[in-house]
């Protein structure tokens, strides 16, 4: 196996890494900047200097020559190399800034040179906290600065598009924004203009950057030169919790992060999942986080005298179960959803199984023609694999609307879709039957007919499973809290979301934007039990895995496996 | 004498106004074909980028964010590549020049055999500083660095084009003049002092025919 | 004026005897039909046609010549062209011959280019042959565009009578010639950035592994070298390599294009062996001092290599190992002859100025080093500068040396540290006294 000695260590290697993406995967940490793994390598930061030395090879034997102690003899390249743009070799010996005092010098060198025209902006910079710019001179940078002059002024507030904003002082000419446009989503709308330290990048004049990835450079600058429009100033970094979860704007199920303070979803930035977005995500994801925030319901509502009025839980659990009741049971409409997690719409279709309905439905969400062959697909929603794994179909339109017609639809219990919003049905076909419904947002158009009206927890407060458009399982934690308490979101909310909630004793607790929802897992066991009817009440990890042992095209989904990558499933034909 | 400039980079104009018409705007048949011969030279399409952006450069007089997109177009390369190169280069003009831009060396051997006086006389005589047009658009001054002729230090170019050599106050009357009349200088033949000796002079007979690299103003290449 | 007091010999040779092969005195010899009767275009015949030559044979004699690159690093030329890899059928490889001539104090190659054009496609020609190259991309800079039509004329030429092209003089051996124009970047003159440039990308240096011969224009394996490097080669073919071996000194011989300029009466391009004295040039070549002042100091090489003290030439010759030693490089033996009343200052100023200027911006130390070194000498020069400022100045030049993908930081630091250390007294005459020591900060 070749071998590497990294500061009197050695290592073993596998494959033919470069020296840097080496040293960060065996945890030796050199600074850098301008390196990204999925991009070509420029090597024009010249941050991770290293001092490198590979063994003398005789010229006729190729034997290596050692010295008298039986040691390779090591012949060290003249000049300092970057780390990033060598191949590691067998034999191979690299000094880094811990053990020669040349490359300390030469990395806080390189950080000097970075900061003298580099503004002084932290207080109002975005990238505070997590600017690699920040962490790196506070690590490797000398104190102070020798720079006695008027820095280089470059444009400071530049709107490159939409939702992205340049501010050319504070770039430091790593070219990973130009490289991004050119390489990975090819738009091309980005280049670097002028030359010398006049150097900045800037769209071409007339042209916006307004392609569907154009905030992903947000996350790979390294300095706040490229920010937010929508985030710019709303909040520190180290204000926010951030919960690693995925996104639910397609059926993609991108892995995300969920930026949370007081309880509010601030952002969402991409997490890695080399089998999935890898370091990516599309804007239309980032910027659907406002949907957790606005137009959340109040609490559970039920209809009395033709209004809706709001309850306690117990008593919506009641009024559902009579509705229930005053109907022929077998011919309820049970609806899942998409949207919804695998637990949800297992559960639903167990209570549709004991009361003795037909096999619940779900409504589609497909706009045609808005897939692009990456991180933006067709389907509008996270899970809808995940229902037709578990032997939920999508909805036959004209079958529906014939027995509805036909007074063969007494009830129906919707969770956590819209069919008056999506145009399955309109108010009048539903206004004289009862209707249950976990709605996710005041604005859900057939609250205008529902009987009983369970607010559902969204994403990111509850626990579950999703299953994206490749077969791939991903499990969700909770990052908003709810306001009702439930152990499962407790512990799964953990340490990390603590000391930014603080105890009620802190000054800085926060009671507010608390939505009153609960997980429709926790929903459906209490209305089956006030029908008199048992469902498992198991936690959402039980419940999967349970899952995973009896229902075929779930094997191998626990979320033990699942983890933070999630479990590739088999892929399945037709299903039963 | 401040050579710094204040070290403030402007923000070029995001939206900016069309400066040629619809008619104007284009490539003619021999122009297009031109660039087509260009492209052949190179394996890829970006390759005839630089020579593209000369010749629309001779053809418009300078490259506006419009022309520079036109001939982006023309080569079918991305228009972010072609306006990366062209601002990097400094010979290509972003903005519209004088009829005559003088670029006057001032670096090494010319700075030591008297170009900053050069450039300080031709700025007096023009009343304009470097980096500036004069009022009737005839004259941009630019100091350059080192164009390639130290021997006959101090010397000049004028609009990418002609040297002229040996600059001398009464020289710089000259150039002023007959370009005032329309007249670009002669293309000058440095003799080497080696040939001054062996050949009694120059040793080209045909310097004098010489036609020189010209831009030609605005109205007249549309013409 | 420093008469010679005889300390030194030159390694030249007899050259006031010496006959110029590289500008031989032709009248009109830059046409092609003049340049054909004396002789022009043999080489390229024999290496073609004569069985006694092949590839690897114009390679083998070109390195024996012992020809150093001469634009500027020095490097064997016989020795990069055999850098090239096995030829890969149907794959093109490609030569760039740079004649970006950039270099302040440097302008040889535009009379070369002037006056014996053929010399350099014949050259050109005769390189390709010897690496098997599909293309050869000339890059002239672009302020020499009245030099570039004249290329370009005479390329037309030679395409028509058939000495470059398909089947070259009627033999299986083709090759082609591009003449790429410039605009305007000193940087474009680095050997990859050159590439870079040629692709139609910015001009950005690229990182070397790896190198041009393994990956160059469009990833195939590419040679550069410089005009006048390439227009010895049909020299050495013609007249041997150990004729041109015995030109001048051992190590670094041949005819050389000597640029001199400055404060001296007769300025210009000189052809003469390498291993001329220095004090041969200024005072017997180009006529002696201006003015008859006494010499202050030479920048033997264009201006990124150290400048030496008039008492530092003392038998000192032109050639790379002598100047070596004297404490400065051969560089493109672009000579600028600075007199006593020369401000020192004033000179590193513009030279900062020069360097600021023409970075490209890729890498940090050197795009933000150069301006930095600018304001500093600046300051300096304005009478504003603190004595730490000096001990600053060398302390950046350390920092950016060695540090960058290309040697423009290099060549920006060479110059500020030399002048500063040679010339210290005039620096610190112009600084105000200062209370902090220097590198007050860790």
């Amino acid at each position: 196996m070749p071998q590497v000695t990294i500061d009197n260590k050695v290592f073993d290697v596998e494959g033919q890494p470069k020296l840097l993406q080496f040293c960060l995967d065996v945890g030796v940490e050199l600074p850098h900047f301008c390196y990204h793994p999925a991009m070509s390598i420029p090597a024009n930061c010249r941050q991770c200097l290293v001092q490198i030395g590979t063994p003398v090879k005789d010229r006729e034997t190729g034997e290596i020559k050692r010295d008298d102690n039986g040691d390779p003899i090591i012949q060290y390249f003249p000049k300092l190399m970057t780390s990033c743009s060598v191949d590691v070799s067998d034999g191979m010996v690299v000094k880094t800034h811990r053990s020669s005092d040349v490359v300390d010098r030469a990395q806080k060198d390189n950080l000097e040179f970075l900061l003298i025209n580099h503004p002084l902006d932290c207080p109002i910079c975005d990238q505070a906290g997590h600017c690699p710019l920040q962490i790196q001179s506070y690590k490797y940078g000398s104190e102070g600065s020798r720079f006695e002059f008027r820095k280089v002024h470059k444009p400071k507030k530049v709107m490159l598009g939409p939702r992205v904003m340049l501010d050319a002082e504070r770039c430091i000419n790593c070219t990973r924004c130009t490289r991004f446009t050119d390489e990975i989503s090819k738009s091309h709308q980005l280049t670097i203009i002028e030359r010398g330290v006049r150097n900045y990048p800037l769209t071409p004049p007339g042209v916006v950057f307004d392609e569907p990835y154009s905030m992903n450079v947000i996350d790979i600058c390294p300095v706040g030169a490229l920010t937010s429009v929508d985030f710019r100033f709303r909040a520190r970094i180290w204000e926010m919790s951030s919960t690693p979860s995925i996104t639910v704007t397609n059926a993609k199920g991108s892995n995300c992060e969920y930026w949370v303070r007081d309880n509010l979803v601030l952002r969402i930035t991409p997490r890695q999942n080399r089998k999935v977005n890898e370091y990516w995500l599309p804007d239309e994801d980032r910027t659907a986080y406002h949907m957790f925030n606005e137009n959340r319901p109040d609490g559970p509502q039920v209809r009395r005298e033709g209004k809706l009025m709001r309850v306690g839980w117990q008593d919506a659990y009641r009024a559902a179960a009579d509705r229930l009741n005053g109907v022929d049971r077998s011919k309820v409409l049970f609806l899942g959803s998409a949207h919804a997690t695998v637990e949800d719409n297992y559960l639903l279709k167990q209570l549709a199984e004991a009361i003795g309905a037909d096999v619940p439905v779900y409504i589609p969400h497909v706009e045609p023609g808005k897939a692009d062959e990456w991180l933006v697909t067709d389907d509008r929603t996270p899970n809808a694999n995940g229902c037709e794994r578990l032997g939920i179909h999508p909805v036959d339109e004209a079958l529906i609307r014939s027995k509805l017609e036909g007074g063969e639809i007494e009830a129906v219990y919707v969770m956590e879709d819209d069919p008056i919003g999506s145009g399955l049905f309109s108010e009048d076909e539903l206004r004289d039957i009862p209707v249950i419904l976990h709605p996710y947002h005041t604005t859900n158009e057939t609250l205008a007919v529902a009987d009983v009206a369970l607010p559902a927890a969204m994403v990111v407060e509850t626990v579950g499973t999703y299953v994206n458009v490749d077969g791939r399982a991903q499990r969700v934690r909770p990052a908003k809290a709810i306001q009702g308490v439930n152990r499962t979101l407790m512990m799964e909310m953990g340490a990390s979301r603590q000391d930014k909630h603080g105890t009620p004793f802190d000054r800085w607790h926060n009671e507010s934007n608390r939505i009153d929802c609960l997980p429709s897992w926790q929903v459906l066991p209490e209305i089956a039990e006030s029908l008199g009817l048992a469902l498992p009440k198991g936690s959402p990890k039980q419940l999967m895995r349970q899952i995973a042992e009896t229902v075929d095209g779930f094997e191998g989904a626990t979320y033990d496996a699942m983890g933070l990558s999630g479990v590739q499933l088999v892929e399945v034909g037709e299903i039963a | 004498m401040v050579f710094i400039r204040q070290p403030i980079v402007e923000l070029p104009d995001q939206d900016p106004e069309r400066i040629f018409s619809d008619d104007e705007l284009v490539f003619t048949g021999e122009e297009k074909e031109l660039i087509g011969r260009f492209q052949k030279q190179y394996p890829t399409p970006e390759g005839a980028v630089m020579k593209a952006l000369w010749l629309a450069q001779e053809k418009f007089g300078f490259l506006p964010p419009e022309v520079i997109r036109l001939t982006a177009d023309e080569l079918g390369i991305p228009y972010s590549l072609a306006y990366g190169v062209a601002t990097f280069y400094t010979q290509y003009y972003k903005e519209k020049m004088g009829r005559y831009v003088l670029d006057v060396c001032t670096c090494f051997s010319c700075q030591m055999c008297g170009g900053y006086d050069m450039l300080h006389l031709l700025e007096k005589k023009l009343g304009i500083h470097e980096g500036e047009t004069t009022d009737d658009g005839l004259f941009s001054i630019q100091e350059v660095e080192c164009l390639g002729a130290c021997g006959t230090a101090p010397m000049l170019q004028v609009t990418n084009g002609p040297y002229v050599h040996n600059l001398t106050e009464d020289k710089l009357d000259g150039l002023i003049e007959s370009l005032r009349a329309g007249k670009m200088p002669p293309f000058v033949s440095v003799t080497l002092p080696q040939d001054e000796d062996e050949m009694d002079g120059n040793r080209r007979t045909d310097a004098e025919a010489v036609e020189v690299y010209q831009t030609p103003p605005r109205g007249l290449a549309m013409e | 004026m420093q008469p010679s007091n005889g300390a030194g010999t030159t390694k030249a040779g007899d050259w006031r005897n010496y006959k110029r092969v590289l500008l031989p005195p032709i009248r009109d010899l830059h046409q092609l039909a003049v340049y054909e009767k004396n002789g022009g275009y043999t080489a390229l015949r024999s290496v073609l046609t004569d069985s006694k030559w092949d590839p690897k044979k114009v390679t083998d004699e070109v390195k024996a010549s012992g020809l150093r690159g001469r634009g500027g690093a020095g490097f064997s030329t016989g020795m990069k062209w055999s850098f090239m890899p096995p030829v890969e059928p149907d794959k093109p490889r490609y030569l760039a011959c740079n004649g970006d001539e950039s270099e302040p104090g440097t302008f040889k190659d535009r009379q070369l280019m002037e006056y014996n054009p053929h010399l350099v496609f014949e050259g050109i020609l005769i390189a390709a042959y010897a690496m098997s190259i599909s293309t050869t991309y000339l890059y002239i800079r672009g302020e020499y565009a009245d030099w570039i039509k004249h290329m370009e004329h005479e390329l037309e030429k030679i395409y028509a009578r058939g000495f470059v092209g398909k089947n070259i003089m009627k033999t299986d051996f083709s090759t082609e010639i591009v003449i790429h124009k410039g605009a305007g970047a000193y940087i474009c003159g680095e050997e990859t950035s050159l590439l870079e440039s040629v692709e139609g990308k910015r001009a950005y240096p690229r990182i070397k592994p790896p190198f041009p011969a393994q990956k160059g224009l469009w990833a195939r394996p590419t040679t550069v070298n410089n005009v006048e490097s390439l227009a010895c080669a049909p020299l050495i073919v013609n007249r041997g390599s150990e004729w041109f071996a015995r030109l001048g000194p051992a190590k670094h011989p041949g005819p050389v294009l000597y640029g001199i300029s400055g404060h001296v009466n007769r300025p210009g391009v000189y052809e003469y062996p390498t291993g001329m004295l220095i004090t041969d040039l200024i005072d017997h070549v180009a006529g002696g001092m201006r003015g008859g002042k006494k010499l202050k100091a030479l920048v033997p090489g264009g201006a990124s290599v150290p400048v030496l003290r008039a008492d530092m030439i003392e038998g000192v010759t032109m050639d790379a190992e002598s100047l070596r030693e004297a404490g400065s490089m051969m560089g493109t033996a672009g000579m600028l002859i600075l007199d006593e009343d020369t401000d020192m200052v004033k000179f590193l100023r513009r030279v900062t100025h020069f360097y600021h200027h023409e970075t490209c911006g890729q890498c940090t130390p050197c795009r933000e080093g150069t301006g930095w070194l600018e304001n500093l000498v600046t300051r300096i020069d304005d009478g504003e500068g603190n004595l730490r400022d000096l001990d600053l100045l060398l302390d950046l030049c350390d920092q950016m040396e060695g540090r960058t993908v290309c040697a423009l930081a290099d060549g920006a630091a060479w110059p500020v540290r030399n002048t500063i250390k040679r010339f210290r007294d005039e620096f610190e005459a112009k600084c105000r006294k200062s209370i902090f020591a220097a590198g007050v900060v860790a």
